[in-house]
């Protein structure tokens, strides 16, 4: 149904205020970035950087803390969780969708239970279990709790179900041993959800805050999200609001490509990932 | 795999409740002492006023996102031109993560900052401590997480709304039902389970909170105690008191509530279908 024309205005104005609203903090941090400290805090504001700073802001926020190595650790962090749970996700799934075995229900609602167990539940447990292994302030502390999620498995497996068993049985015939069979026929045509899954673990992983902030102390070790409070609350300094914001605007970049380059994949990983429960 | 999610998920869990019957601080070995942790709780002035912060929280993060964000999904769902860059740009909010959100509205929320300006300008108020100011905080922490929710939940409404069937609207429309007709006996009804979820979700995320109130607050949980929600406590007992016992016991507490609302969800969708 196509509105009238002054339906259209009201609605296309309607959506342009509830956009610019939503948008402006957005754009303001990243002008911010590229603004010179006074002009961040004049009022009016400035829209755009009168006094235009190139990288400067993004080379002092460098200077100021390891901000490259803060991105670093969060890629490492990012990409291990993704192939992990991706990987096992679509192995585990294919083969509670397509396998039959003793207690396989006992064990999909096994793995189930723990997609419904929210992460602060696990903190401090999970933190003196990894200060027992001696995991504590090292990079299997940070990375290897968490870095294979039960959403991958209950994604995949729905997913894999709907494949058709003919496809299997044909493997089979010309075959294919079943591991062959996985990676050469399971894979390609799991290949879409495969992208919306690792879209959706990468926003999680990337945007993790708790557990990088409890298990790592040395500054080395911290992932960007714990990096970014340096610039907002410096130990006893003025905050420094274009650092700051030069760095949020680092911390925002991947998931903004991932979103330009992947949309379809973004908005069905996102919608996936709420409809779990 | 199933080993991994034995040792990292389901015995942390178990861990955690034994954990909250005993009296650990991580240097001495811990002693058993039953309920006692839960019993002190009752009357453990930071964690009542972390429970009632919870909950003021929790109504704050979910009716008028469920509303605001139903209302986006309607406006989005319309066909008008622009449309498709206009909700592209609506969605950023969901893009950075969290601590980006909180830090970026820390300096939004400057005592003389841009919102200040925007807020007050026109009455010549030039200073509004949004964030030291024991009413206004509270409020500042709701607005920002809305701010960032209520573009995600729209995906999920738009996701419910593109579900409905057309030809339903278009035999409506013939009956010469009026756009609001059609939405309170066509659309509402359809969208049954989207708006348990959309329901369900945003409580549970609203719990589960602790983020906004550690980076955009000058003192997390702060001022004078007014945004510190459960999420916080528990990293204070655990991190900042060593009280292990006290902490699990708190996280507990999140749990049970955050089943709670898991199970009313169950129901409901039962009950619908």
């Amino acid at each position: 149904m196509r509105a009238r024309p002054r339906a259209q205005l009201l609605l296309f104005l309607g959506a342009l205020a509830a956009a610019v609203v939503f948008a402006f903090p957005i754009w303001f941090m990243i002008t911010s970035a590229f603004k010179a400290e006074p002009e961040i805090q004049a009022i009016p504001i400035h829209w755009l950087p009168h006094d235009f700073q190139w990288l400067g802001r993004f080379r002092e926020a460098a200077e100021f803390a390891p901000l490259w190595r803060y991105f670093l650790n969060s890629t490492l962090l990012s990409l291990v969780h993704v192939v992990v749970t991706v990987f096992f996700g679509a192995l585990a799934g294919f083969g509670f969708a397509k396998y039959r075995f003793p207690g396989r229900g006992f064990l999909f609602f096994f793995v189930i239970c723990t997609l419904m167990i929210p992460f602060q539940i696990l903190v401090v447990p999970l933190f003196i279990e990894v200060k027992a292994f001696g995991w504590d302030n090292s990079y299997p502390g940070l990375i290897i709790p968490g870095m294979m999620n039960a959403f991958g498995v209950f994604m995949m497996r729905q997913y894999a179900s709907e494949l058709p068993d003919e496809l299997l049985e044909a493997g089979r015939i010309d075959g294919a041993g079943e591991f062959h069979m996985f990676l050469r026929i399971v894979l390609p045509l799991l290949l879409p959800a495969l992208v919306s899954l690792a879209i959706i673990v990468f926003i999680w992983s990337w945007g993790a805050f708790l557990w990088p902030l409890v298990i790592v102390q040395d500054r080395e070790l911290n992932v960007l999200a714990v990096g970014l409070t340096n610039y907002s609350q410096p130990y006893q300094h003025a905050p420094m609001w274009g650092a700051a914001m030069a760095a949020s605007t680092v911390a925002t970049i991947p998931i903004a490509c991932l979103f330009v380059f992947f949309q379809r994949y973004f908005i069905k990983g996102l919608t996936a990932a709420a409809v779990k429960g | 795999m199933v080993g991994y999610f034995a040792v990292f998920s389901i015995f942390p869990v178990l861990f955690g409740f034994t954990l909250s019957l005993t009296d650990y601080d991580l240097l001495d070995p811990p002693n058993w002492v039953g309920l006692d942790n839960f019993r002190n709780l009752l009357a453990d002035r930071l964690f009542l006023t972390a429970f009632a912060n919870t909950l003021i929280f929790v109504a704050g993060a979910t009716v008028p996102v469920w509303v605001a964000s139903l209302l986006a999904a309607l406006l989005f769902d319309q066909i008008f031109r622009g449309r498709n860059l206009l909700k592209t740009v609506f969605f950023l909010p969901v893009l950075p993560p969290v601590v980006v959100v909180a830090v970026v509205w820390r300096m939004l929320l400057h005592p003389n900052g841009v919102v200040t300006w925007l807020a007050g300008a026109w009455r010549g108020v030039t200073e509004i401590d949004w964030l030291s100011n024991t009413v206004l905080a509270p409020l500042s922490m709701i607005v920002v997480h809305d701010w960032a929710a209520i573009p995600f939940f729209m995906l999920i409404w738009l996701a419910g709304l593109a579900g409905i069937p057309p030809e339903l609207r278009d035999a409506a429309h013939i009956d010469g039902a009026t756009p609001v007709q059609t939405f309170w006996h066509i659309d509402l009804p359809q969208l049954r389970s989207t708006a348990v979820l959309v329901a369900a979700l945003s409580t549970i995320n609203a719990f589960q909170t602790f983020t906004l109130q550690y980076v955009l607050s000058p003192d997390p949980g702060g001022p004078a105690n007014s945004t510190l929600v459960l999420g916080l406590l528990v990293l204070k007992y655990g991190f900042q008191y060593f009280r292990m016992g006290d902490a699990a016991a708190v996280s507990a507490v999140m749990f049970a509530m955050i089943l709670a609302v898991t199970a009313a969800q169950l129901r409901f969708n039962r009950r619908a279908s």
